[in-house]
């Protein structure tokens, strides 16, 4: 029945499943295809049946570059059952790899980074993509060259990025060689510090990096792993959750540097020489109806999306849990009154609530915050209530009531860090959700002003130029989709990484 | 028969709002049973503390009552003395005469109900018991039936666990649909635009100002408008809208098919593609299949509703003219693309839960065993893994069918469906109260009742449930 090919193909998945760099490479491999045939499709024009333009040959580039990492994916998994290794001058392709950061392609060019180096630990990684992030920026602040004038502060910026992305490429081969394992050398303080301290970027990653690296550098027994640095070793095996992570972090980054590298007045001020322009190098995405760029209101839009978005969120989070702990702890009529008036919300279907809270107060950015956020506010309490009720009976609960315990610090300090997973992976997808309904409530006119840029308003004003110039209506369209799929991402990612069955 | 009524009306009468519920029902049976109730009290009172008396005499002279004394205290000072406590202070004193009386109380007690037992006399009775004594007397019983009609209604309806439990949830809809109403008529009426100037123009005088909001009562008090809309709801007329002054109740039962025709279709759709999905990644996890359709899923997740209908319009209707871009009455054909809009987001997150549903179960151990035994591939996924993961996979459907039906209404904005949703942005604006409110309630009453429905789908799907409903 199993002849030896099955016992060879056995033994060899094994030997590849000791290397990271199939699994990264056929991912880039594969993303990049799907980006690539996805541009490609978009240059068919039903109208006229003919293939076309800047979009197939974007396309045409990441379908190229795609071959080429599956031709570097077949050819290291081959030296890699043939020798068990990855030789010098594949390994050196990787740097060929990275080149196609140049056209956005970061699926391959992140996979090209791990291939590069041989002994790869989570810092590196995480090191990796906070350069990714930066020079992938840096590469769309540059677009604006292009444009008639850029801005005063705009070689300050493009400076300033340039300073931290050579910063962060020195401080990322010293990271990668000074930890063993658990364990950090004390010279890696002073780079952890500028790390944290070039947050104020928005990079996110680095702010990981850093405080990885700090944590480390002050570990006791560097044979005990730390449990959240555990949690994002897990989670860094998940491409499509480092994926989300890229995109959230990058459009984080995007939208703090815009404020030097973009200007404001393109995206506000009307220009009536400029109405309607379709796609160009110096409007990437075109001008809408009030001669306004869209795609440097696209990037100003990430702003309040990622703001509304994560603020509304926290604030359903906050009470939903103090609700839903309350309700869990003290069951009975406390409970019955809680879970009570919370269906009533409940009860209120879909956006249903926000809208009325909007139509009642006025349609300003603090009260859609607050509208969505008390939207939201049910569903947080009953996962919140339910966790809390299966850990009231454990033994440790049990145990702190014995103490003496006070009811809060029972709730803060023993329940509530045990049922924190649950609620982490549900308020990344809320997230993702806020994402949606902020630019849902912009579409039906009941968000924030038209003048703004918000990706809502630009699709609401793209859908009156739908026949004309349907590419005011497409490109935000993906800016919403590419947030919150990254979210979805993430939280899937979170949802394995934290699962307590995997520690 | 007659028995299991008197069961019956223990086990309802213990439950305190159903005890209110039967006393408010049935109110002529249960004000002629206390008046003969209290005079027959008395009686008995006397009696036990008759019996009661005798009980202490007895216990006194043969020396029960002294040996509790001494144990009590006893106990208590081994108490006093383990937590260092010095026992000649007033609290032991109070302590010990608390505890020597309580044990007493057990003692005598005990007593008297044997001696009750022995010479088979009932002892005092509680309301309900003397209630099942008059009820043996066939003429009382049927007086009662014809006099407290309702509470028997009610009583027949506890008997029965299915009934009770959709009583008991429609009750519960009827407190929500209050609420509802008392949540969202808070907020529009504490809203800062005024109906009055929004329906009437700018240019509206003072004086047909005045006279618009008597029209509507928008004059009075917000407490005399919250029960006149608390009035309304319970009447089922939902009063008439602020612009057009059309009947709200009927504007709303002309709207609401729509919406339900759409979410109905959106719902097959997303059935018949999702469900396949779902079981064939679930068969066959961690392969290219697999991922693909995940990727799918994930992606139909993050569309945003109304991005993705400006994009079905632009491809099937401005550039290939395959489908109509708006919805036209009577036009099947119009409500296709709404649909599947509206069935994308569904179809994402049932395919999602099947799969991992399915997964789950197909770890288990039965699963194994019935592979063992030999059965078909067919059978063992259809039947044993499919039949157990049946419960989340309806809990989602139930959950999207009600959620899509409240989303609808920025669908039914982009594709112009004249439905329940757009209905209510549209009136948002002004704000058209009557008009939201009733179109708010509504949904959230066929939400629940779509909630229920899925409650009842459970039971017919998994006994465990079923027996745990009626051992309830």
């Amino acid at each position: 029945m199993k002849n030896e090919t099955y016992f060879i193909k056995k033994a060899n998945a094994r030997k590849l499943n000791r290397y990271q760099e199939p699994r990264l490479l056929s991912f880039g491999a594969a993303a990049a295809a799907i980006v690539g045939a996805g541009c490609a499709l978009m240059s068919y024009d039903v109208k006229t049946g003919a293939f076309g333009g800047i979009p197939l040959l974007i396309g045409g580039v990441f379908l190229a570059e795609a071959l080429l990492t599956l031709l570097i994916w077949k050819g290291a998994e081959a030296q890699i059952i043939k020798t068990d290794d990855i030789g010098r001058p594949l390994r050196l392709t990787g740097i060929l790899l990275f080149l196609t950061i140049l056209n956005g392609n970061i699926f391959c060019a992140a996979a090209g980074l791990a291939l590069m180096k041989k002994k790869k630990n989570l810092e590196y990684l995480v090191g990796c993509y906070m350069l990714l992030v930066e020079i992938l920026v840096m590469i769309i602040s540059a677009l604006n060259v292009f444009k008639p004038w850029v801005c005063d502060t705009f070689f300050i910026g493009m400076g300033v990025l340039a300073a931290v992305i050579a910063v962060h490429a020195l401080a990322l081969p010293l990271v990668a060689s000074h930890i063993h394992g658990n364990r950090a050398d004390k010279v890696l303080v002073p780079v952890a510090v500028v790390l944290i301290l070039s947050t104020v970027t928005g990079n996110l990653f680095s702010l990981l990096l850093g405080l990885i690296i700090l944590k480390k550098c002050y570990t006791e027994d560097e044979y005990v792993t730390t449990g959240w640095i555990d949690v994002v070793k897990r989670l860094f095996r998940s491409q499509t959750a480092v994926l989300g992570a890229f995109v959230i972090v990058f459009l984080l980054t995007v939208s703090i540097c815009a404020n030097l590298t973009f200007d404001y007045g393109i995206a506000v001020d009307n220009e009536y020489s400029l109405i309607l322009q379709a796609p160009s190098l110096a409007y990437p995405f075109g001008t809408d109806d009030y001669g306004r760029c869209v795609f440097t209101r696209v990037v100003f839009g990430a702003r309040i999306s990622l703001t509304v978005g994560i603020v509304s969120t926290a604030i359903s989070i906050v009470l939903g849990i103090i609700l839903g702990a309350i309700a869990g702890f003290y069951s009975g009529a406390t409970d019955n009154i809680i879970m009570r008036v919370l269906d009533v919300f409940m009860a209120i279907p879909g956006l249903l609530l926000p809208i009325a809270i909007i139509a009642a107060f006025g349609t300003s950015i603090p009260n859609i915050t607050l509208a969505l956020g008390a939207g939201a506010i049910p569903g947080y309490s009953r996962t919140i209530r339910a966790s809390v009720m299966t850990l009231n009976d454990a033994e440790f609960v049990e145990a702190a009531k014995a103490c003496g315990a006070k009811d809060k610090v029972i709730i803060f300090k023993h329940i509530l860090p045990n049922s924190m997973a649950p609620l982490i992976i549900r308020a990344t997808l809320g997230i993702g959700a806020g994402v949606t309904a902020v630019s849902s409530l912009s579409y039906l006119g009941l968000g924030i002003a038209p003048q703004i840029p918000e990706w809502g308003n630009i699709l609401k004003a793209g859908s009156s130029y739908l026949e004309t110039n349907a590419y005011m209506a497409i490109f935000p369209g993906f800016a919403i989709v590419a947030l919150v799929l990254a979210f979805n991402f993430l939280g899937d990612g979170l949802r394995d990484a934290l699962d307590p069955k995997l520690k | 028969m007659k028995d299991k009524l008197d069961k019956l009306i223990a086990r309802a009468f213990a439950k305190p709002l159903y005890r209110i519920a039967m006393i408010l029902l049935g109110l002529p049976t249960f004000a002629a049973a206390s008046l003969a109730f209290l005079a027959c009290k008395k009686r008995e009172d006397e009696e036990y503390r008759r019996d009661m008396e005798k009980a202490r005499k007895e216990a006194e002279e043969d020396g029960t009552l002294k040996r509790i004394r001494s144990a009590a205290e006893s106990c208590l000072v081994q108490k006093y003395r383990y937590f260092g406590k010095q026992t000649d202070t007033a609290e032991f004193k109070k302590e010990l005469e608390k505890l020597i009386r309580q044990d007493e109380d057990t003692e005598l007690k005990g007593r008297i109900q044997a001696s009750y037992a022995a010479d088979g006399k009932h002892g005092r009775h509680t309301l309900v018991q003397f209630l099942c004594e008059c009820l043996d007397n066939k003429g009382l019983l049927a007086l009662s039936v014809v006099t407290s009609f309702p509470m028997y209604v009610l009583l027949l309806i506890f008997s029965n666990p299915y009934a009770r439990y959709i009583f008991e949830r429609l009750i519960m809809m009827i407190f929500v649909a209050f609420g509802v109403v008392l949540v969202v008529f808070t907020i529009l009426h504490f809203a800062s635009s005024d109906p009055a100037v929004n329906v009437l123009g700018e240019t509206a005088t003072p004086d047909k100002i005045a006279a618009f909001n008597r029209q509507y009562g928008l004059d009075k008090p917000y407490i005399v408008q919250l029960f006149r809309n608390f009035k309304n709801l319970a009447t089922f007329n939902l009063g008439n809208s602020y612009s057009g002054n059309e009947d709200v109740m009927a504007a709303i039962l002309r709207k609401f098919p729509v919406t339900l025709e759409m979410t109905i279709y959106a719902f097959l759709i997303a059935a018949v593609i999702s469900i396949p999905i779902g079981i064939l990644t679930a068969v066959k996890p961690n392969t290219a299949f697999d991922y693909a359709f995940m990727f799918l899923a994930l992606v139909g997740l993050s569309l945003p509703t109304f991005w993705f209908g400006m994009i079905m319009i632009l491809n099937f209707s401005i550039n290939s003219h395959i489908l109509p871009a708006s919805y036209v009455e009577g036009n099947k054909l119009s409500l296709l693309m709404p649909a599947i809009v509206s069935g994308t987001h569904l179809a994402a997150s049932l395919a999602r839960n099947t799969r991992s549903a399915l997964l789950e179960v197909l770890g288990q151990d039965y699963i194994v065993t019935a592979r063992a035994k030999g059965l078909s591939n067919a059978r063992v996924i259809l039947k044993h893994g499919l039949g157990n993961a049946m419960i989340p996979i309806v809990t989602v459907a139930g959950l999207q069918f009600g959620g899509s039906l409240g989303g609808s209404a920025i669908i039914e904005k982009v594709f112009n469906v004249k439905g329940i949703g757009s209905y209510i942005i549209d009136k948002q604006f002004l704000p058209d109260i009557p008009a939201i409110l009733g179109g708010v309630v509504y949904v959230s009453i066929v939400i629940s009742l779509v909630n229920l429905a899925t409650d009842l789908i459970y039971v017919w799907l998994d006994p465990r449930i079923k027996s745990r409903l009626k051992s309830n």
